[in-house]
């Protein structure tokens, strides 16, 4: 059993529970154990670091720290999360003398000095690897009966490669692997990790919509019974956005809109009523039967 | 000796309006960029294959292409790598994107340039001219050392998603020439720089799709620099003039009252406006479970936090 430091990320808390219960129900099942990080903040998502720079440094090695003291590494849910987690990790073990400035600044707050030996990992990378595909076979899943899934990464947990640097991110694989591994069939499209636009929908509501189309529309194309997406964020923009940006571009897209556990746990054959599709806007009831047979 | 097949967008208005693609063999040494190529088959093949360079060495940054869907600069870019790295034996050769065709792999730059000239790319100072030169301490340097290094190849505009889908985006190569000089502690129009970087297709139109960084071939990091420049609008008191500001600004307030992302704070203080005609796609979300809670969510040790909140200080 692998014991993480579980980061769930805000949206999954909060909007797309569903992604967090998933996820926890899934845990054991994939040999991990989830520990509650009860102290941890939100990442920031980008904003924190667009205003106040340092203090997005400072938050996010807080939580690092949370995790090296509980001696385990950070497991998350959420592109954004990984992306602010290990980037503020990266800049601290690569400048000492940054780390030290933070550190004096957490135990200024009462909050413990970070070390910099934590580590961050997204289920995604724990689970499409040779051992974790192991642990899905070991499941005897019973499979997703050639359902046709359109892999979509978004930005954030392919770029910047040298803070990601988990796979190409010209040529991502790992949703690919997991999708075959599970018995779906993958329906590839260029836009695969293009920007769903999530960041700036809520400012720039009409950029945002333009940016989702490329995916949406090109899943479409290929085929694609449903997406599948590693990031809650993603997933708002892609689902719950999604009938306004059928409106902003003038066409249809039907697009069922699956959180990778979600995907998982359809192939395990896990209880529908876990995976509460019902907090998705799009209906997902053609995966649903493709996937019964 | 190898041999590639280059696969080349071709566009030659004063002949014909077709845009289409023409494949050339070329026999080549192991050693060999995508630009000796072009050059190459510019002088033997056909001359009238057309294509802005000038450096050939990665310095002037005339030469950004695509090579097999990818900005890279095309005198830095080995053929040999290319084919490894996308395992083919042919090179497509398109030109960069987000800019429209003027021959071949020439396109027109203007848009570029405007905008680059749109955020006063030089030092502004204040007061008369100093009687000898402006000293600056290394460490105050150090914090423009990425920037400094952009050869506008535009590379990051090429393959800037936000641009794809608002081209009116000043977009990263211009932010990261301004933060250049907004960060220069000899320019004196720091306030007036916050403002006229954060208007309606600036910093804050920026999507964080993060390719900017990944393709630079100068590590510029413009998102970087763009964050920064966000900074810098808080800095200067510009929390509040734009949704995007005021979306940064909900996180903030979000992290001192409970230490999670409040969405209850979050849409009516980005949108107040729009959030109140949004009812429709209000109650759709709030029937799938996704109406955000009135009780705010609180982690444990939130005074650790609202301490570092008042104490951190900013350095941009």
């Amino acid at each position: 059993m692998r014991r993480f430091a579980y980061y769930p990320g805000c949206i999954a808390e909060f909007s797309s529970k569903e992604l967090d219960a998933t996820t926890k129900h899934l845990a054991p099942m994939l040999d991990i154990e989830l520990l509650p990080m009860p102290a941890a903040t939100c990442c920031g998502a980008g904003d924190i670091a667009e205003a106040k720079p340092n203090l997005y440094l400072t938050l996010n090695v807080r939580i690092l720290s949370q995790a090296e003291e509980m001696g385990v590494d950070i497991l998350t849910i959420c592109n954004v999360c990984t992306l602010n987690l290990r980037r503020a990790n990266k800049m601290v073990k690569e400048d000492a003398r940054l780390l030290e400035s933070v550190n004096e600044e957490l135990v200024k707050a009462g909050a413990r000095p970070y070390e910099g030996t934590s580590d961050v990992t997204h289920l995604l990378w724990y689970i499409s690897t040779e051992e974790g595909l192991s642990l899905l076979e070991k499941q005897g899943p019973k499979g997703l009966n050639g359902l046709r899934v359109a892999p979509y990464y978004g930005c954030q947990l392919l770029r910047p490669s040298s803070v990601m640097g988990f796979e190409d991110p010209d040529k991502p694989q790992s949703l690919e692997r997991l999708i075959t591994a599970l018995g779906g069939e993958v329906a590839d499209y260029e836009a695969k990790s293009s920007c769903c636009g999530f960041p700036i929908i809520l400012a720039r509501e009409e950029v945002a919509l333009k940016e989702s189309h490329h995916a949406l529309s090109q899943s479409r194309d290929a085929g694609a019974d449903c997406m599948v997406t590693p990031c809650p964020l993603c997933h708002l923009a892609m689902d719950a956005y999604q009938r306004k940006a059928e409106a902003a571009n003038s066409t249809e897209y039907n697009m069922p809109v699956l959180h990778l556990p979600q995907l998982i746990g359809l192939a395990l054959g896990i209880d529908n009523t876990i995976m509460d599709f019902k907090r998705h806007l799009v209906p997902v009831d053609r995966v649903l039967e493709t996937v019964a047979g | 000796m190898a041999t590639t097949t280059f696969d080349i967008f071709r566009y030659q208005p004063d002949v014909s309006d077709a845009q289409y693609r023409q494949s050339f063999d070329l026999e080549h040494e192991g050693d060999f960029t995508i630009l000796d190529a072009i050059l190459r088959l510019q002088d033997e093949q056909d001359g009238t294959l057309a294509v802005r360079y000038s450096c050939r060495s990665a310095i002037c940054g005339s030469c950004a292409c695509k090579a097999n869907g990818k900005t890279v600069l095309a005198c830095m870019s080995q053929v040999e790598d290319v084919k490894k790295e996308f395992g083919t034996e042919t090179v497509q050769v398109d030109p960069i994107g987000n800019f429209a065709p003027l021959k071949d792999l020439i396109v027109d730059m203007d848009p570029f340039w405007e905008k680059f000239k749109s955020v006063k790319p030089y030092l502004i100072p204040d007061g008369p001219a100093p009687e000898k030169e402006r000293i600056v301490s290394k460490e105050d340097m150090q914090k423009l050392f990425r920037e400094s290094a952009c050869i506008l190849c535009a590379a990051c505009y090429s393959e800037c998603n936000s641009l794809a889908a608002d081209p009116d985006f000043v977009g990263p190569a211009a932010l990261a020439w301004g933060y250049r000089f907004a960060g220069d502690v000899r320019d004196g129009q720091r306030k007036q720089r916050a403002k006229l970087y954060t208007g309606e297709h600036g910093v804050w139109d920026c999507t964080r799709c993060m390719y900017c960084n990944e393709r630079c071939p100068k590590g510029v990091n413009p998102r970087d620099a763009i964050e920064k420049l966000g900074g810098i609008a808080f800095q200067e008191g510009r929390s509040m003039h734009d949704a995007g500001a005021r979306h940064a600004k909900a996180f903030l307030i979000s992290m001192r009252t409970g230490g999670k992302l409040n969405e209850t704070v979050l849409v009516p203080f980005t949108k107040p406006i729009g959030a109140m005609f949004d009812v429709p796609f209000a109650i759709q979300m709030a029937r799938h479970g996704k109406a955000p809670s009135p009780i705010p969510h609180k982690i444990k040790k939130l005074d650790e936090v609202k301490s570092l909140i008042k104490n951190v200080k900013e350095t941009i």
